[in-house]
């Protein structure tokens, strides 16, 4: 057994190095959240300092909460909008035939290849026709037609999803959409979390959208807010750097929770793309 | 009744059938093209035009890809560094993801999802957080990478003041978002991996290393294709992390001497600092046309080595 332990200590130490080169970032932010500014610059922090109160109260007395609402307000619309949109497309696209349907789906498929930047000026220009710009509603319209999530559901629903049940509600007098919402929707819930979480993590992510289409310090999101007024706040470099951490924390509690799924879903995305 | 009117009212009835399918994909279609589409299409138009966004636009016809190609040294610089952090970055990730998804199957089968998800936590961390957390860490005075430095007697080093260095902590920082991505990847493809092949080479005598060699790598093909394919488009549009990384020194866009400006930088320069539409837009359209040749022969390099295998 011993020789055993001593045999494998060069794959524990493997595993532990890049575990906590992986955590190391994370672990520095939060300790450097928790000193006064002027303390960073004397030396590297290891250990938790007692300025977290004070830094937390610098940090609350921005704005901070009011990014942290835009970004839920963005990503919860736009993430509920594209789950929903992906399953009701992915299911048509399953479930039925129809004329066209082949290359409409094959047109999916290949805008999945475009990068968002593609068309960023003419969303931009089309945004300030519409008057849309210092609001919230291109981040929550942009990327609700996820070609990804469609495509996804598509995979899933066509594979998951038998036709007798859609069948025995057809027999029990439902139209099509009760059939959705009533037999369908409950059968694919993990795919619907999958979906979910992707998508919110991209909308919570995003930066480049919000940064061409808001000026305006009422309407930031999460990233811009770190981007923009963190650089304003550098004689506070502690509570910016407390900020990040506070920003952070959501997201990552969220998918410890549903990592999962997240996981599922990003694995799937592999073996079927 | 007339059996004639009973076919005319299944007709109707079939007619009603046949929208339901075009109702369902039809909510999808119209946010594609309103905010998808359109914008692309309309970008291509703006491409063919100078244009500051505010005044008029004068068509100019194919002078903005003419410029984009024959007069812009720094596309060509952005276009090299990108090339080379995707060159250096893409092989490291894909090692080490692969080592950490070996490594955390065969050794750690009761921690494996603990380990699995520490590691994958960079990847789901807001790109813009990661670009300041980074810049903190390999601060010149105050950053934790100089202190440890330090500490073993090793001089105080200006990362971010000098271009092979900046160059240094993107590829650091791009390899610890990254590889937990690679891992989790890698993972899922060995589970597809049957026991019994091990188990009979381990009966042959084979040690672990060969049956990595000759059982795994062959046997993980589809997986390589899948990364390679996404980290090299993806690479392509680096923006977020490099963008942050200089957000609060005194640089100009992209560090010193430019060294880590990648192409998307070039192009938001150019469009939302510079407010060239026109020429961003071409900027936009070349870099979509340089990934789709990428990938294409990415692609078909890849399909001939397995036609060989």
């Amino acid at each position: 057994m011993e020789i055993k332990l001593i045999k494998r200590l060069p794959v524990y130490l493997v595993v532990l190095i890049f575990s906590v080169a992986a955590l190391l970032p994370f672990y520095m932010m939060i300790i450097m959240g928790t000193y006064y500014s002027e303390e960073l610059y004397s030396g590297v922090k290891l250990l938790p300092g007692g300025y977290f109160l004070t830094n937390l109260h610098t940090v609350l007395k921005q704005n901070f909460f009011v990014f942290y609402k835009n970004s839920i307000i963005v990503s919860v619309c736009n993430t509920l909008g594209g789950v929903f949109i992906s399953a009701l497309t992915g299911y048509a696209f399953a479930k039925y035939q129809f004329k066209g349907k082949k290359p409409l789906f094959a047109f999916i498929v290949a805008t999945l290849a475009i990068p968002q930047q593609l068309g960023l000026i003419g969303f931009v220009v089309e945004m300030r026709a519409l008057g849309w710009i210092n609001t919230l509603l291109p981040l929550i319209f942009s990327g609700m037609a996820s070609a990804f999530g469609v495509f996804w559901m598509t995979q899933y629903i066509s594979s998951s999803v038998p036709n007798e049940i859609i069948e025995s509600g057809r027999i029990d007098g439902c139209n099509d959409f009760v059939i959705f919402f009533r037999l369908v929707l409950p059968i694919i819930r993990s795919a619907l979390i999958t979906i979910f979480l992707l998508l919110f993590l991209w909308s919570w992510n995003s930066y480049m959208t919000p940064l061409v289409t808001i000026s305006n310090e009422k309407y930031y999101t999460i990233p811009l807010s770190i981007a923009l007024i963190s650089s304003e706040y550098r004689t506070d470099y502690a509570a910016r750097i407390l900020s990040l951490a506070l920003s952070t924390i959501p997201i990552i509690g969220m998918f410890c929770i549903g990592s999962k799924h997240l996981i599922q879903g990003l694995i799937s995305g592999s073996v079927k793309g | 009744m007339d059996p004639l009117i009973i076919i005319r009212l299944s007709e109707v009835i079939d007619m009603k059938k046949k929208y339901i399918p075009y109702t369902m994909i039809a909510p999808y279609f119209i946010l594609y093209i309103a905010f998808g589409l359109f914008p692309i299409i309309f970008s291509l138009a703006i491409s063919f035009t100078q244009w500051d966004g505010i005044g008029t636009a004068t068509f100019i016809g194919l002078k903005n890809y003419i410029r984009t190609f024959t007069q812009d040294k720094f596309f060509y610089q952005s276009l090299g560094n990108t090339t080379l952090l995707l060159l250096v970055n893409t092989p490291i990730q894909i090692s080490v993801g692969l080592l950490m998804a070996t490594l955390l199957k065969d050794f750690f089968k009761k921690t494996r999802g603990a380990f699995q998800l520490i590691n994958f936590l960079p990847y789901i961390t807001t790109p813009v957080a990661i670009g300041i957390i980074f810049q903190l860490m390999f601060d010149w005075k105050s950053g934790v990478v100089n202190g440890l430095l330090n500490l073993l007697g090793i001089d105080s080093v200006y990362w971010l003041g000098n271009a092979w260095a900046s160059r240094g902590v993107v590829v650091i920082m791009e390899i610890w978002k990254g590889f937990g991505y690679m891992m989790i990847m890698f993972l899922s493809g060995l589970s597809t991996i049957p026991d019994e092949l091990y188990e009979s080479s381990r009966i042959d005598g084979a040690k672990w290393r060969h049956s990595f060699a000759h059982i795994t790598i062959p046997l993980l093909r589809p997986i390589f294709t899948f990364v390679i394919v996404t980290s090299v488009i993806n690479g392509f549009k680096l923006f977020d992390e490099p963008q942050l990384l200089f957000s609060s020194t005194s640089q100009p866009i992209g560090g010193p001497d430019r060294a880590v400006m990648t192409v998307v930088m070039r192009f938001y320069e150019t469009a939302f600092n510079g407010f060239e539409f026109g020429y961003g837009s071409a900027l936009a359209y070349c870099l979509f046309i340089i990934i789709a040749i990428v990938s294409f022969f990415l692609f078909k390099f890849i399909n001939r080595e397995s036609d060989m295998a």
